[in-house]
């Protein structure tokens, strides 16, 4: 074997699986091989399940042919970031609070990937309870981005995002709120989508912001994202808001509209990654595809929108963690102090700090002012996107204004982090499929593009996407371009 | 009571509904398991788990407020109502806020001695149940702690609540007895107070003569989970004449929750409304709008069975009497016993007369309900019959049914091996009728020449030689036939 | 005008953290920057338009009322932190906390 086989990408693995030129236990070891290289500075995961994937691997090993085609991601690691809960590794969200914690159940798509042959390698960091947008808010320790060690990896699914950039994994679930897939895909320079709310179960991904959370798949290349995608999409009759199986298959007719809003190239965006954009959209119009000024007026309200729904329904979603029936708990003598000491020991400051400002959200008298404004809001941002969609196929943004940040630049100022998150919160308030793809370099770092369609129309991303990969830069490991 | 004031009351019920499994999972709801046998991760709130709503839930939730005349909204939602305690795994409990189910609705009452009054329902919502604490020790005010069981957290309830309609604590007891017979019938819970699937807290305030301010701004005072409904009559009584007392020394009545001693008959402060929760109600992200068609609303309440202001008409129109009415209606099994009698016996009143007293005389002195009487509807409408033919007397009648009540054997197998049966057979009886005449001669003369009361004497001869088992008035016409018999013989 | 400590230390009440004079200052100034940020939306003329609390128009989907196993008690309890008889174990409650409306 000249190339590693960690630098292989999954559907690649997948297929040398099946056709019995490598086996599952060499693919395992190779990637725990690489892990074990870069993690101990990298730290992108919290659980490294290494005997689990190797027993996993030697199962799969002696499956017949058939039994391995059979299996879309038989042969494949893959790593779960941390808020999605597993029977049998701890799931801790990256919070104290959950130190330990071993579920009684697996997460819909936890099944569906052991199901579909999916090899888990572990679980990831991420800020605590996916807050954050760093993956220096997590409990435990803060991932490193791969590309610059000084630098974070982006967040709230950063682990997920640095294991597959360094090669640690193909594959990885991530989970997306206000852009925590998408913003540290850019960040590491890889592809991650979130799907359209609803398209994949949210039955065990630890809750942050019910209306907005959205699991999804991340990877190197796009057709091992559509793998994964294709494993964990679906209706769900354990998710009450997981959509019917209406798949839209219509075909893409070629060529593209593309709507660029100005309102996401506006001020705040760092003008070499203006110029990455500018010069990505210019190759489009080379293509052939139409590129269209379009406006999306609500934008400029996302953000505070975003910073009222999410926290509003965070302070709910965490009320449960109390020191009673699972995870951390400050013994105390009377039950309020055990509340307040196992909350207060158990949470991290950005943690607390959005549940005071979720439960101010929707305390008596501040409601209508706050949460149901906000949601009213929402309204508009959707119907902004409805218009756009009545004239363009897909829209097409910068997917950060900024790249990756050193660690400890923004720790200390919650509001500057949360505008940081200005490209990404329209989706997850409109409900909308995104994927950020590495689009160019700025400042030596990688530079996410966003497209986005319209709601249910994931399919037509991804295909769009996997039409896109032979217009962008290859993706490569940081050695490689370092060396 | 100072009649300065009048009495406002109005009532919140909980009821558990009928189902098997619980409202957004899939364990058991069956009462009396080991704690915490019956949960799952949804039920015990773990990180990552959603609510799937039960259909079944939705259905017997309708159909409660269809036969409490309420109007169901076609399109409801759910809401989170938050607040911590260990009862309440995710602290929040999923329930409905400003879309509930169904609103509107009412319940005839029938306070004696005045005409049917309606009692308004204001809302009917549905919500998950908590779970169930266990106090280390008295009381919870001295307990060391408390052991949670979650077995009962999840399973389905309506919330009905009525409108401040009732003025009276006898009012109060009305609307909650005819409330359950309506949920009776509908046999949508299991509705055991004692068991916690029926629960009642009851908002008492005193409105004093005059007063022109909303109803809501009056201080009031929520009696919370007391556990049957005479108490919940004692607890507003007293709570009457509490805040009457106040009132009466110028005192001011504070906003409260009260719990209710039922030894001492008394309410005690729980906590002031001041530090009462905000519960921060908003709508459940997890749980799209409940939609319901109108069509399938209409076959509910085509579905509906007969309800008790239905069933009194029909019992009137058939003679029975209105306490024996009451009675019967309140109490579904007893109504359902009348009704598997009654086609096949010709006297309503007679059996009503026989249920209400004799049997149910018997099923109080053993603790059972017409639900499960030994005596089956069709056994006794057997016996009724043997008292209709003649066959027995009413004295026998009882000491037949005491031994059915004993045994479960149909009446006419207790009374062939007790050989209780009245003598019926003419030609058997005639023998002891000739017999009585011979041995009476002048007695039979003293008949002929116009004594009336000879006769009489003659029936009480024949009832001694047969020791009771004869029919008096066969008797008396066999002794008519002899007599006039033997005079044609002899003349 | 933002949140004064003692709107703060309500709300912290109500969420059941527990704050310290130490960290209020810090969390007043964090809070307040974001409250001042999203006041912005006060701007908003939304008098007509109705909230998105679902992102998918989508209705209600109902679960046949069927019983599924539940979990056997050591599971249940297995990660709690005290227990006792099965159930799970809290100190003292003090009266004045109350329950909820179906306690
Ligand atoms: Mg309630
Ligand atoms: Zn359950």
């Amino acid at each position: 074997m000249a190339k590693s086989l960690w630098m292989e990408d999954a559907v690649t693995l997948h297929e040398l699986f099946v056709a019995g030129e490598v086996r599952a236990t060499d693919i395992v070891e190779h990637h725990l091989e690489r892990l074990n290289a870069r993690d101990p500075v990298i730290r992108a995961f919290l659980h490294v399940a290494a005997e689990q994937a190797r027993a996993q691997a030697a199962v799969q090993d002696r499956w017949s042919p058939a039994e391995r085609a059979e299996r879309p991601l038989s042969g494949v690691p893959v790593a779960i970031k941390d808020n999605i809960v597993t029977e049998t590794m701890p799931t801790t969200a990256a919070s104290r609070i959950l130190q330990n914690f071993y579920a009684p159940y697996n997460a819909t798509v936890v099944d569906k990937l052991y199901e579909a042959g999916a090899i888990v390698i572990g679980k990831t960091n991420l800020d605590e309870f996916a807050m954050g947008s760093s993956t220096e808010h997590s409990a435990f320790y803060p991932t490193r981005n791969p590309w610059a060690l000084d630098r974070v990896p982006g967040g709230s699914s950063g682990g997920s995002a640095a294991a597959v950039a360094a090669g640690m994994v193909p594959l990885a679930l991530g989970s997306d709120t206000g852009g925590s897939i998408r913003q540290p895909s850019a960040y590491c320079g890889i592809i991650g989508m979130k799907p359209t709310y609803g398209r994949v179960s949210r039955y065990g991904l630890i809750a942050f912001a019910s209306s907005l959370d959205q699991i999804g798949p991340m990877a190197r290349r796009v057709r091992d994202l559509r793998a994964l995608y294709d494993v964990i999409a679906g209706p769900d009759p354990r998710d009450a808001t997981s959509l019917p199986d209406t798949t839209d298959a219509t075909p893409l007719s070629r060529p593209w509209r593309i709507g660029v809003p100005r309102e996401y190239f506006g001020e705040g965006l760092d003008p070499e990654i203006r110029h990455v954009l500018d010069r990505h959209l210019s190759q489009l119009r080379a293509e052939g595809h139409e590129i269209r000024d379009i406006s999306l007026p609500h934008t400029r309200f996302a953000i505070a929108a975003y910073y009222l729904i999410a926290p509003a329904e965070a302070s709910s979603n965490l009320s449960r963690y109390d020191g009673i029936r699972y995870g951390f708990r400050r013994e105390s003598r009377d039950l309020v102090t055990l509340y307040e000491a196992t909350r207060d020991e158990g949470f991290g400051p950005e943690v607390k700090r959005r549940i005071l400002l979720g439960t101010h959200a929707l305390s008596s008298g501040y409601y209508d002012a706050y949460y149901l404004t906000a949601q009213k809001v929402r309204t508009l941002i959707r119907r902004d996107f409805d218009d756009a969609f009545h004239t363009v196929d897909f829209v097409v943004t910068p997917t950060t204004p900024e790249v990756a940040f050193r660690l400890g630049e923004r720790s200390d100022d919650p509001l500057t982090m949360y505008l940081g998150d200005i490209y990404t919160v329209t989706a997850n308030l409109a409900g909308l499929p995104a994927i950020s793809l590495p689009v160019g370099w700025a400042h030596g770092l990688p530079v996410g593009v966003q497209w986005l369609a319209k709601p249910l129309a994931d399919h037509q991303l991804l295909e769009a996407a996997e039409a896109l990969e032979g217009l962008l830069p290859p993706v490569r490991f940081p050695e490689e371009v370092e060396g | 009571m100072s009649a300065a004031f009048d009495v406002i009351i109005g009532l919140e019920v909980h009821v558990e509904l009928k189902t098997a499994s619980k409202l957004f999972c899939g364990c058991s709801t069956a009462f009396g398991s080991a704690p915490n046998s019956q949960t799952c991760p949804v039920c015990l709130g773990m990180p990552g788990v959603l609510p799937v709503l039960n259909r079944e839930a939705v259905r017997l939730a309708v159909r409660s407020a269809l036969a409490l005349n309420c109007t169901v909204r076609p399109y409801s939602k759910f809401d989170r109502k938050q607040y911590f305690y260990p009862d309440l795994p995710k602290a929040y409990q999923i329930s409905q806020y400003d879309l509930p189910l169904a609103e509107y609705g009412w319940v005839n009452i029938r306070p004696s001695g005045q005409d049917v009054k309606r009692v308004g329902i204001r809302r009917i919502h549905l919500e998950e149940d908590a779970g169930k604490l266990n106090h280390l020790g008295q009381r919870l005010g001295d307990a060391v702690g408390s052991l949670v069981d979650l077995n009962r957290a999840g399973v389905p309830l309506i919330e009905i609540v009525s409108e401040p309609d009732m003025r009276s604590a006898e009012e109060a007891r009305l609307y909650l007895t005819e409330l359950r017979a309506v949920l009776s019938y509908l046999d949508v819970s299991d509705l055991r107070m004692e068991e916690g699937s029926l629960r009642c807290d009851a908002n008492v305030s005193l409105r004093p003569r005059g007063y022109t301010g909303s109803l809501e701004e009056l201080p009031r005072v929520e009696i919370k989970n007391v556990n049957s409904i005479r108490n919940v009559q004692r607890g507003i009584e007293y709570e009457i004449a509490r805040q009457a007392e106040l009132l009466s020394r110028g005192e001011r009545i504070v906003r409260e929750t009260r719990g209710f001693d039922d030894v001492s008959g008394r309410t005690y402060s729980q906590r002031s409304k001041e530090e009462a929760h905000d519960y921060r109600y908003f709508p459940e992200p997890d749980l799209p709008p409940l939609v319901l068609q109108s069509e399938w609303i209409e076959k509910e309440r085509a579905a509906l069975p007969p309800l008790p202001d239905a069933i009194r008409q029909d019992l009137i129109a058939r003679g029975i009497p209105d306490k024996d009415v009451e009675v019967l209606v309140l109490d579904r099994e007893a109504y359902q016993y009348w009704k598997e009698a009654s086609p096949a016996f010709s006297d309503d009143r007679l059996l009503v007369n026989w249920m209400l007293s004799d049997v149910s005389r018997l099923l109080n002195a053993q603790g059972r309900t017409f639900g499960d009487c030994p005596v089956r509807p069709r056994q006794l409408v057997e016996l009724l019959t043997l008292i209709q033919e003649g066959t027995l007397s009413g004295r026998m009648a009882k000491e037949v049914l005491d031994a059915m009540f004993e045994t479960g054997q149909d009446a006419k197998t207790v009374v062939k091996q007790k050989g209780l049966s009245q003598i019926t057979d003419e030609s058997a009886l005639m023998q002891v009728v000739q017999r009585v005449l011979e041995a009476h001669a002048h007695v039979v003369e003293d008949y002929l020449s116009g004594k009336d009361k000879a006769l009489a004497y003659l029936v009480g001869q024949v009832m001694k030689e047969t020791r009771g088992q004869a029919k008096p008035d066969l008797v008396n016409r066999l002794l008519k036939e002899a007599i006039r018999g033997g005079q044609t013989v002899s003349g | 005008m933002g949140l004064s400590d003692q709107e703060i230390l309500h709300v912290a009440r109500l969420a059941r953290l527990r704050l310290t004079t130490a960290e209020l200052p810090g969390i007043r100034r964090d809070l307040n920057r974001v409250l001042d940020y999203v006041s912005q939306l006060q701007a908003l003329d939304l008098a007509d338009i109705p909230p998105t609390m679902h992102v998918v128009n989508m209705e209600m989907p109902l679960r046949d009322d069927v019983v599924a196993p539940s979990l056997s008690v050591e599971e249940a309890t297995k990660n709690a932190p005290q227990v006792e008889a099965g159930m799970f174990k809290v100190p003292r409650i003090v009266e004045s906390e109350g329950g909820g409306d179906d306690g």
